[in-house]
């Protein structure tokens, strides 16, 4: 059954702090730049990988609390990073990847994001870096 | 090298000694971590005084 569901499992570590407790939804995509290489000749489109250009995005509960939401990225902002993502809690190994970006660009921050009667909530994007997918222990 | 110690029970156990220099090397930023708290510099122990020296005085001379 090829299906996966989250629910308590995932880890999410931003500059080295756990912020799953505030997490709700992450993408982490490993992209790369497409390149064209048709040519004179070719009768379909031919692609090449370009240079890596990954991408990580968070839902956080919006928290000014010390040791919180804002507290871990308000210094961040306009920085570099490393950022991991695992499905589980536990050792990395092939079944529980730790999919990180060293390096990567937190280049904005929604400092209030607030609605009447609701949480608030904030999307983040750290781009760039460099992809690893960390499988050991 | 100044020590730290973790003072923030998201990045790990509190009070536990906190590797600058690894998490330089991993991309970390160290000074945002200092700057909010989660991590502190462990303040050098103070020398022990010393015995106090007998001080010559003009008497003695």
């Amino acid at each position: 059954m090829a299906t996966t569901t989250y629910l308590s499992n995932p880890v999410v570590t931003v500059n080295s702090v756990d912020l799953s407790d505030q997490c709700t939804a992450a993408t982490f995509t490993q992209r790369y730049d497409q390149l064209e290489a048709t040519a004179f000749g070719d009768s379909n489109r031919k692609y090449v990988s370009g240079l890596g250009n990954h991408e990580l995005t968070l839902s956080l509960y919006m928290s000014y609390a010390s040791s919180e939401t804002y507290a871990t990225l308000a210094n961040i902002v306009g920085g570099t990073v490393t950022v991991i993502v695992k499905p589980a809690v536990g050792a990395d190994s092939a079944t529980n990847p730790g999919f990180t970006l060293t390096g990567a660009l937190l280049t904005e921050l929604p400092v209030v994001n607030a609605t009447m009667g609701e949480l608030s909530m904030i999307d983040v994007t750290f781009v760039g870096g460099v992809y690893t997918a960390d499988v050991t222990p | 090298m100044d020590k730290y110690k973790i003072a923030s029970h998201r990045l790990g156990e509190i009070g536990a000694d906190y590797d600058v220099e690894g998490a330089t090397a991993n991309g970390i930023n160290v000074a945002a971590l200092i700057a909010n708290g989660f991590i502190v510099k462990v303040s050098a122990p103070k020398p022990a005084k010393n015995a106090k020296k007998e001080l010559e005085t003009d008497e003695e001379k």
